[in-house]
Formats: structure tokens, C-alpha cells, sequence
């Protein structure tokens, strides 16, 4: 009696114990299986959900993903994933941060083998769970065509800083043009082109002039070309001459152009020489081979290094100091400032090459996109104390604002 | 004026068209990108002819006028012509070649020139390369080893406050990556670390921020047609 | 001694690249001009085949993809440099160039560089070393601002500034002797193993 009291009660107690993983093993259908366009793309997926299932996400089972492209069939199998992973807060750029996603499987179909790859017009779906002895499907099939989308909602924060950014720039050169003295702090390697211009003069010796190693799609090749610009003024008014070898064919062009200019409006046209802006060649070690070369044998008495510079800037810097010539390096490379600032007099640190051309122009409106730039630091400081500020109280709200896919 | 303006235009025009290209994930908005930089390549590669005649009207000057080391430059003619003469044979040769796969008669004068495709093993091209090239750049890429140790003591030399901190961090950096670091002190490698992860990623972040800023303020005044420089003569031209 | 010949012109070569470092010389300069001669060379064969004939060439007269006469045009347009009286037409092109780079880029550096580097600077401050990234980020910033005079606080601070920087330009100093001296280390091993087998 006793013992079959005590099986009574340890069944009981198995079956109290066990019953919710009872439970669990049962599979039920997935719930709300949804198909719709992809957002911010170019229109070959389409994007499925369905709900988070208490019964079904768990070790061993798996939602199988079936495709076609026609609501008859023939029917695909393209996916069978795993329950436990692949949800809607996996994917911001399309959901945001929203706490709800984590209530949503999330599927992104790109293709049907052998059938649509990708997946361009309408596509039917149906999605079934297994735990690899029993299946359960949902009962309807979903379908949806995919459409490329004009905007990518996700680079939002982008533009808004495109926006504020274009906008205060423009906003201080329309101050700047009922201002013109704007204030801009004394940049010493700027301030030192004039004296070491006038160097050159005395010495007789020419000024080599580098516009570093991008192509004219760069920006610090733009920005020093520029500056090459303001530098030419100074050399033809003070009746020098200037050497500029070039890494790159249309780099070579702008620049006998911008001295052309240059010699042309400080009215001694006659002196400018084409032949001193000269294609070398657009191999890396070839070119510093042959600027050296240049260095030793003509002993410019200036050198002036700007634009962006990989290995070779020591290579060049080092032989224009061992021959005693002022250098003025420029540079947006930040691992090549190292080197410059230990070779060179002055070395204009990152941003300053591009302040450079306005700062040499003088310009009102030049100087107004300046103090734009500036004013447009200040604000990304402000960004980053309150950021800081907000991380530090473990909200990240505020960092979502900055996130970049 | 509208030798000017012009450009100015098309750079406007194209600099916005980009940036609104750069927000649109549509097919369209892709391929037009794809398309323009296929297109710039081509651009790109055309604008060579401009550098292959200035660095040929440079060395013929040095020769016509026989200038000191005038000999120098006909090495440099030599060594073009061989470039080019290898890289472009062996598709010459191929053109009279080609014929006689169809069944048509060989051009039996040429055969003699190994015809591998430019690039590839075995190629005089690639053996130039391999054997030229290859070790000049491993040389001049080596010789920074004894620039990199004259520049150091030349900041040394400095005697600043700048130079001497950079110095002393170069020092720490070096010794914590050799064995000797640790038998010197054990605390180096640590502050190595210290120095790579504090104040060297906050001098890098916020150089990177300014040149970010920089770059951003520098585009918009291109694309705003205020940095005009580029197209030669005075801003206010 | 090695003997192959390879080695022997790598070698001559080599030496003839590092003999600069005692003076330039007529070695050096044969070397020089060898290497701006071939460089050049080759770069035109790699731009041919790689560039004008695949995507040039062979679509345009073989495919008829007649669009891409626009890019060779407005590519020779370039060549107009050779005629003063019409080379203002490069502008054209360069401004095509520039306009394209600069819309292209202006987003991506927003994203790429900007926002980015918010993120990971926007750090919750948690010990002393965080602390003083953020300091040093602000200092450095202040550095190179430019619309104050480097006087008073603003000079303390971007004194401060420019202390991290060398820090950090040391750091990478320090770290680029050590790859560089390895490379020249390489260099010598080829010269005393490969070449005259000094080094077993």
C-alpha cells in the first residue's frame, strides 16, 4: 500500500516537474508569417517576420522557409533557420531600436535558387517549424514584389548633418560678406612661406613644391594644389623660381595651370615656365627615387611638402633636411605626421592644410567657410561632452542618433 | 568668364547629383555610380598621354640641349621602351599569330616570341618586374631604416619639450616591443600599452575629427564654388 | 657567391640605390632614371590592359556600348592642354573629376569618419583612462581651432593639447622604427645570404 502511495506521489511529482517542458515540446504554428518590401533597398528582397513563439524558439528546432514564384508552385525550400536566432532588433537599418523588435523573427529572402536570384517581381512564401519529427506550417502563404526605394531612410542622420553643416558654412560666408574681418588665429607654417619665398630669392636657389601621392579626386591634393596657387603669387612677385614634380598626369595639368595664373596675375607672364611642372612618373619609390635626386642636385632652398604622403614622406623629408633647405610640410596623413614634424620647420597638422588656402587667400568668404568649419567643431565638442555625459548614465538613446550602417 | 563658369557649374551640378546619389539605394542611383566610376577610371587612364609627353619632352630637353647628365636620360628612354616593347610584343605578335588557330597560315617569322600575356609568369614583363621592380621597391623601402634613425636624432637635437616627449615615447614604444624592454623594467610593455591606448588614440581621435571637419568644410566650399583655385587665377576671379 | 644571375642585378641594383646614402653619384642616378623609365613603362601596359582595353576599347568597339565615348571625350579633353588657345577645355574635365570625387565623398566621410568616431569617443567614463582620452580628444581640438588667439585658457589648454599630440605622434614613431628596421634587415639578408652567402 505504502509503496504504491509513494509511486502515486513521485509520478504526480514527475509529471509537475516535467509538465512545462511537456509543454514546450509541443510545436504550435508560427504566428502573424508577414512578406513586404525591404526597406532601403535597391529592390531585389523581400523582408519577412513573423512572431516570437514562447513554444517554438528553442534548442533543436528550426523554421523552415519555403519560396516560389508563382502562387502554384513549384515550391522551394531556400532557408531553415535556426529558432533561437534572427530577429527584427537585429537589423536597426531597416527597424530602428524599437524594443518591440525583439518580439519578431526577421527573415531577409534575396533569392529562390535556380528560380529568381534575385528576387525581382512577386515572390510567394511559406513558413513551416520542425524539431525534426514534427512539422507545423503556417497556414496561409504570403506574397509581395520588391521595389527599389528612392530614399535610405537609415542615412538620415547623415543628411541632417550635410544639412547643418552646408548650413552654417553658408551662413558665416553670407556673414562674412557684410563682415569681412573675420578673426582667424596666426597659423606659424603659414606665416613662414613668405620668409622661406624670400630665402630662395636671396640664395638663388629654386623652391620644390610636392602635392603629395592621391590623384586629383583627393581632397588634400585639391587643398594643396591651392595652396601652390597662393605660394606661385608669392614666388613670381618675387621673381623666383618654383619646381614642382608630379606624381600624377592631371595633378600635373591643374598645377601648370594654377602657376600659369599665378605668374600671369602678379604680371610677369613671361617668367613662367612650364617645363618646371613636370610629370615623373606615378610609381611610389620611382618618384621618391627621383625627387631625391632632385633634391641633391638642385638644392632648392625651399621645400614645401603638402598633400597626402604614405612611406616615401621620410625618404623625401630627410634628404631636403640633410641639404639644409627650410621645409614646410602640409599633410593629412596622419601616419606620415610623425616624420614630417621631426625633418621639418613647420609642419601643418591635418585640418590646417585645408584652412591653408583659405588662410593664405585672405578671402572674406574663404575665411566665413573657415569659421563655419569651426564653428561646426565646436558643435561636434558640444555633441561629444553630452554624449559622454549620456554613456556615462548608461543611456544609449543618444549614441543611436550617431549610428552609421 | 564662362571659361569659368562653366566648370564651375559642372562641378556644382555633379558634386550635388552624388551626394543625393549616396541617400538613394535604388537600382538606378547604383549603377549611375557604378557607371561614373567605370567612367573616371576611363578618364583617369587617358590623362596618362598628358604625363607620358611631359616626362618625354623633359628628358628629350636634357638630351637636344645636352645638359649635365644628359646621358641619364637616354637609360630613361631605354628602360620606357623596354617596358612598353614587353608589355605590348607579345599582343602585337599575337595579332598576326591569332590567324592560325582559324586554320589560316602561320606567320612563321614571329613565332619565335613567347606569347604569354603580359602580367603573367613567365612573361618578360613579369620577369622585369620580378627582378627589377620588386627589389628597387624593397631597397628604397629598406633605406627608411636608416632615414627613420637620422630623423631621431634630429628631433633629439630639438632639445624642445615637444621633441623630447615624442622622443621619450618612441623610446617606450621600442623597448616595450623587444625583450630588452622587460629586462630593462618589467612596467615598460604596460606603459607602452598605456601610451598606444590614452593619449595616442586621443591625439589621433581628434586630429581625425579636424581633418573630418576640415575635409567635410573644404567639399562644400569646392561644390559651393567658393575653392576655385583648382581651375587657376585668384578666388575672386 | 651566388650564381644566379638575378640575384647578381638585384644585388647591383640594391647598391646601387644605397650607394645615395653616402652621396648621389652616377650609379645612383643610372639606377634613378632605370626606374622611372620602367615604372612608367610598366604603368602604361597595366592602364592598357587593365583599364582602356577592358573598359574602353572592347565595349565601345566591340560591344557598341557607344555611352562610353562621353568619358573618353571629356578624357581628351585633357589633351586640349596641348593647344593654348583652347586648354581652358581641361577645366571641363577636371571640374567633372572633382565634382564627382567630392559629392561622392562628402556623404561617406559624414559617415565613415564623423559619425563613427562620435561613437567611439562618446564613452561612458568608468575609470581614470577614459577620463583623459576624453580630455585629451577636447584638448587637441582646442589646439587647432581657429577663430581664437592661442592666449589665456585657451593657450593652457592647447598647450595640453599639443603634449598628447607628440605623445601620440611618438608612439607611432616608435612603432614604425621597429617594421622599417625589420625591412632593412630583410634587405641586408638578401645581400650577405642570397647574394655573397656571408650569413649561412
Amino acid at each position: 500500500m505504502m509503496s504504491y502511495k509513494l509511486s502515486v506521489i513521485l509520478t504526480a511529482l514527475i509529471i509537475i516537474l516535467f509538465l512545462p517542458a511537456l509543454a514546450h515540446a509541443q510545436l504550435t504554428p508560427p504566428q502573424e508569417f508577414r512578406a513586404f518590401d525591404t526597406p532601403n533597398d535597391d529592390g531585389k528582397s523581400l523582408s519577412l517576420t513573423w512572431k516570437v513563439s514562447l513554444e517554438n524558439d528553442r534548442e533543436g528546432v528550426y523554421y523552415v522557409i519555403s519560396a516560389a514564384a508563382s502562387a502554384d508552385g513549384p515550391w522551394y525550400q531556400i532557408d531553415k533557420t535556426l529558432s533561437t536566432i534572427g530577429y527584427k532588433s537585429d537589423f536597426p537599418q531597416y527597424f530602428g531600436f524599437g524594443d518591440d523588435n525583439k518580439l519578431w523573427h526577421f527573415y531577409e529572402a534575396s533569392k529562390i535558387p535556380d528560380v529568381m536570384d534575385p528576387i525581382t517581381s512577386t515572390a510567394y512564401f511559406r513558413l513551416a517549424v520542425t524539431d525534426g519529427t514534427k512539422t507545423v506550417e503556417f497556414p496561409n502563404m504570403v506574397s509581395f514584389a520588391p521595389q527599389g526605394n528612392w530614399f535610405d531612410k537609415s542615412k538620415i542622420n547623415i543628411l541632417i548633418f550635410v544639412i547643418i553643416f552646408s548650413s552654417l558654412i553658408l551662413f558665416f560666408i553670407s556673414l562674412a560678406r557684410r563682415n569681412p574681418n573675420l578673426f582667424i588665429r596666426h597659423i606659424p607654417g603659414l606665416d613662414a612661406i613668405e620668409e622661406t619665398i624670400g630665402r630662395a630669392t636671396e640664395m638663388g636657389r629654386p623652391i620644390l613644391y610636392l602635392n603629395g601621392l592621391l590623384d586629383m579626386s583627393s581632397l588634400s591634393t585639391i587643398a594643396s594644389t591651392s595652396i601652390l596657387g597662393k605660394v606661385a603669387r608669392k614666388v613670381a612677385n618675387y621673381d623666383s623660381q618654383i619646381k614642382v614634380p608630379c606624381y600624377d598626369p592631371i595633378v600635373m595639368s591643374v598645377c601648370q595651370e594654377v602657376v600659369k595664373e599665378a605668374y600671369a596675375e602678379a604680371g610677369r607672364p613671361d617668367a613662367f615656365k612650364q617645363d618646371n611642372i613636370f610629370f615623373i612618373t606615378n610609381d611610389q619609390f620611382a618618384y621618391a627615387a627621383a625627387v631625391d635626386g632632385l633634391i641633391v642636385r638642385h638644392k632648392p632652398a625651399a621645400n614645401l611638402y603638402m598633400g597626402y604622403y604614405y612611406a616615401e614622406s621620410l625618404l623625401i623629408a630627410e634628404t631636403g633636411a640633410a641639404t639644409g633647405a627650410m621645409q614646410i610640410a602640409g599633410t593629412d596623413s596622419i601616419t606620415q605626421l610623425p616624420f614630417f614634424i621631426t625633418t621639418c620647420d613647420y609642419t601643418l597638422m591635418g585640418e590646417e592644410l585645408y584652412a591653408a588656402s583659405a588662410y593664405l587667400s585672405r578671402e572674406p568668404l574663404q575665411l566665413g567657410s573657415l569659421k563655419g568649419q569651426d564653428i561646426s567643431k565646436a558643435f561636434i565638442i558640444f555633441v561629444l561632452i553630452i554624449g559622454t555625459i549620456v554613456s556615462t548614465a548608461e543611456s544609449l538613446f543618444f549614441i543611436h542618433l550617431f549610428k552609421t550602417f | 568668364m564662362i571659361k569659368r563658369q562653366i566648370p564651375l557649374m559642372i562641378a556644382f551640378v555633379m558634386g550635388i547629383l552624388f551626394i543625393i546619389q549616396f541617400f538613394v539605394p535604388h537600382q538606378l542611383s547604383q549603377d549611375l555610380l557604378t557607371g561614373v566610376n567605370k567612367w573616371l577610371m576611363i578618364i583617369g587612364g587617358i590623362s596618362l598621354l598628358l604625363g607620358i609627353n611631359s616626362l618625354v619632352h623633359f628628358h628629350y630637353v636634357q638630351i637636344k640641349r645636352e645638359t649635365p647628365g644628359w646621358g641619364f636620360s637616354l637609360v630613361m628612354f631605354l628602360c620606357f621602351g623596354l617596358a612598353l616593347v614587353a608589355g605590348f610584343l607579345p599582343s602585337i605578335v599575337m595579332w598576326f599569330v591569332e590567324p592560325a588557330k582559324a586554320g589560316a597560315e602561320p606567320v612563321k617569322w614571329l613565332s619565335f616570341i613567347p606569347l604569354i600575356p603580359p602580367f603573367e609568369p613567365g612573361s618578360t614583363l613579369f620577369w622585369i618586374f620580378r627582378n627589377g621592380i620588386s627589389p628597387f621597391m624593397a631597397t628604397m623601402f629598406s633605406m627608411i631604416g636608416f632615414f627613420i634613425a637620422s630623423a631621431a636624432f634630429r628631433a633629439f637635437r630639438a632639445r624642445s619639450l615637444e621633441a623630447t616627449l615624442l622622443l621619450i615615447a618612441a623610446v617606450i614604444i621600442m623597448l616595450g616591443q623587444t625583450p630588452i624592454g622587460q629586462m630593462l623594467w618589467q612596467g615598460i610593455p604596460d606603459i607602452m600599452v598605456w601610451i598606444f591606448s590614452v593619449p595616442n588614440t586621443a591625439a589621433k581621435r581628434a586630429i581625425w575629427f579636424g581633418i573630418t571637419m576640415g575635409t567635410i568644410a573644404f567639399s562644400l566650399r569646392i561644390i559651393f564654388g567658393i575653392e576655385r583655385a583648382y581651375l587657376g587665377g585668384t578666388d575672386q576671379k | 657567391m651566388s650564381s644566379d644571375i638575378f640575384v647578381w642585378i638585384a644585388a647591383f641594383l640594391t647598391i646601387a640605390i644605397y650607394s645615395f646614402l653616402y652621396k648621389d653619384n652616377p650609379l645612383y642616378k643610372a639606377a634613378e632614371h632605370l626606374f622611372v623609365g620602367v615604372s612608367v613603362g610598366y604603368s602604361i601596359v597595366i592602364l592598357y590592359f587593365n583599364v582602356v582595353s577592358p573598359r574602353l576599347l572592347v565595349p565601345l568597339f566591340q560591344e557598341g556600348d557607344w555611352v562610353l565615348i562621353f568619358p573618353a571625350l571629356i578624357g581628351l579633353l585633357m589633351v586640349s592642354r596641348f593647344f593654348p588657345k583652347y586648354d581652358w577645355l581641361s577645366r571641363i574635365t577636371i571640374a567633372f573629376v572633382l565634382g564627382i570625387s567630392t559629392g561622392i565623398n562628402l556623404p561617406l566621410i559624414i559617415q565613415a569618419s564623423l559619425l563613427k568616431q562620435l561613437q567611439g569617443t562618446m564613452l561612458a567614463m568608468t575609470n581614470l583612462n577614459d577620463i583623459l582620452i576624453v580630455v585629451g580628444v577636447f584638448c587637441v581640438m582646442i589646439y587647432f581651432y581657429f577663430s581664437s588667439e592661442h592666449k589665456g585658457i585657451v593657450n593652457s589648454v592647447s598647450k595640453i593639447g599639443i603634449l598628447f599630440i607628440m605623445v601620440g605622434f611618438g608612439a607611432s614613431f616608435g612603432y614604425t622604427v621597429m617594421a622599417r628596421i625589420s625591412l632593412l634587415i630583410g634587405r641586408l639578408e638578401f645581400l650577405f645570404h642570397d647574394w655573397i652567402h656571408l650569413i649561412k
